[in-house]
C-alpha cells in the first residue's frame, strides 16, 4: 500500500517536473542567421522577369537569340526598303500634309498666347519690371534662396550615421 | 499591412498566409513563435547545444523556404515539429553509426544496466561547453529523459513539455495514435524507474 502510494507520488512528481521543464533559447543572432538564408517570395512579375533573364543569359540561347534578332532585322529591312521606294511619293505627300497641319496648329497656339499676354497686362508688367532693374536682383535672390533651401533640406535629412534618410526609406 | 503586434494576435495559418504573400514580418513572427520550442525539442533530443542550434537553423530554413508546399489543412506546428524531429532522429542515427551506441545494450532495462553496457565511444573530456550543458541539463529529470529511447523521448517531450495533443504527436511522429499512447505510457514508466531512487 505504502509502495503504491509512493509510486503514485512519484508519477505525479515526474509529470509535474516534466511540465515544469524550462525551454531553451538558441544563441543570440539565431533568427538573423536563419533569415539571411530564407528566400522571401517576390512579385510574380519580378520572378518572371528574372527567370526570363536567366533563361536568355544562357550562352547558347543568347547566341541563338542574337542571331535570330539580327536575321529578323535584315529580313525586315529587305522587305521595308523596296516598299518605301515604291511608295516614296505618297509618303512625301503625307509628310508634307502633316507638317503643314502641325505648323498651323503651332501658329494658332502662339498667336493665342501672345493675344492673352497683351490683353491681360502680363506683357506690360514684364516690360515695366525689366525697365525698373528689379528682375536681376529678384532672380539672384531666388537662385540663392533655392540653393540655401536645398542645402538645408539635405542637412535636415542627413542622419548622424552619415547615411541619407531618403536613401534608407 | 499588419504590424508585429497585430501578427502576434493571429493564428499560425493567417501568419503563414501573410508570409506566403511575401511579408517579412510574418516570417519573423513564425520564427519567434517556434524558435524556443523547436530548439528545446532538438536540444533535448541530441543533447549538444551547438549541434542543436545547427539542426534548428536547418529546420527553420527548410520550413520557411518551403512555405509554398505547406498544406493549411495540417497544423503548422505539427509540420515544423515533424521536420525538427526528423532532423534530430537522423542525427542520432548518424551518431549511433559513428560511435556505436551510447544508450547501452538494446536489452538493457534498468538504469544500472544501461550505464553498465553503455559504450564510452565519444570524447569524455569535459569541455567548457560540456560543463555548461551538464549544468543546463543537470536536473534528474533531464538526465532521465536523456536515457529514454529517441521515440519515447520525442513523444514524452511533445506531450508533457510542449503540451501537444496525442493526435498532433501522432502526426509529427507519423505513427498510429495507439502507438503514441503506448510510447508515452512506457516512457513514463521508464522515467519512474530511472527516478526511483528519489522515492521517499
Amino acid at each position: 500500500m505504502d509502495k503504491q502510494l509512493d509510486t503514485g507520488d512519484l508519477d505525479l512528481t515526474v509529470l509535474r517536473e516534466l511540465t515544469a521543464l524550462r525551454s531553451f533559447a538558441p544563441s543570440r543572432g539565431f533568427s538573423g542567421r536563419v533569415m539571411a538564408q530564407v528566400r522571401l517570395p517576390q512579385p510574380a512579375a519580378v520572378v518572371l522577369f528574372r527567370r526570363a533573364g536567366a533563361w536568355v543569359m544562357q550562352p547558347r540561347r543568347a547566341v541563338t537569340l542574337a542571331t535570330a534578332y539580327a536575321a529578323s532585322f535584315v529580313i525586315a529591312l529587305r522587305l521595308a526598303v523596296p516598299w518605301l521606294e515604291t511608295h516614296a511619293a505618297t509618303l512625301k505627300l503625307g509628310a508634307a500634309w502633316v507638317g503643314t497641319q502641325l505648323g498651323a496648329l503651332f501658329n494658332t497656339v502662339a498667336m493665342s498666347a501672345a493675344d492673352w499676354a497683351v490683353q491681360s497686362g502680363v506683357a506690360h508688367a514684364v516690360r515695366e519690371a525689366a525697365s525698373s532693374g528689379i528682375v536681376v536682383p529678384a532672380l539672384a535672390t531666388l537662385t540663392i534662396g533655392y540653393a540655401v533651401g536645398g542645402y538645408g533640406f539635405y542637412a535636415l535629412l542627413k542622419t548622424p550615421g552619415r547615411s541619407d534618410a531618403l536613401a534608407r526609406s | 499591412m499588419p504590424t508585429a503586434k497585430d501578427l502576434r494576435t493571429l493564428g499560425d495559418r493567417e501568419v503563414v498566409a501573410l508570409a506566403k504573400a511575401g511579408k517579412e514580418a510574418a516570417y519573423r513572427e513564425l520564427l519567434s513563435r517556434y524558435e524556443r520550442p523547436v530548439f528545446s525539442l532538438i536540444y533535448r533530443m541530441v543533447r549538444d547545444r551547438a549541434l542543436a542550434e545547427d539542426l534548428a537553423q536547418e529546420t527553420f530554413i527548410k520550413v520557411l523556404n518551403a512555405l509554398d508546399s505547406y498544406r493549411p489543412e495540417f497544423k503548422f506546428s505539427s509540420w515544423i515539429f515533424k521536420i525538427a524531429n526528423n532532423a534530430a532522429i537522423d542525427q542520432l542515427r548518424k551518431r549511433e553509426l559513428d560511435t556505436l551506441s551510447l544508450d547501452g545494450a538494446p536489452g538493457a532495462r534498468t538504469a544500472e544496466e544501461v550505464e553498465a553496457t553503455a559504450l564510452q565511444a565519444v570524447d569524455r573530456t569535459e569541455s567548457p561547453l560540456a560543463e555548461l550543458e551538464a549544468r543546463e541539463l543537470g536536473g534528474e529529470i533531464e538526465q532521465a529523459i536523456g536515457k529514454l529511447r529517441p521515440e519515447y523521448r520525442t513523444a514524452i517531450l511533445l506531450r508533457h513539455v510542449e503540451g501537444r495533443a496525442y493526435e498532433e504527436i501522432a502526426e509529427v511522429m507519423d505513427l498510429p495514435l495507439g502507438t503514441v499512447k503506448t510510447y508515452i505510457h512506457r516512457a513514463r514508466l521508464e522515467l519512474r524507474e530511472y527516478l526511483a531512487h528519489l522515492r521517499t
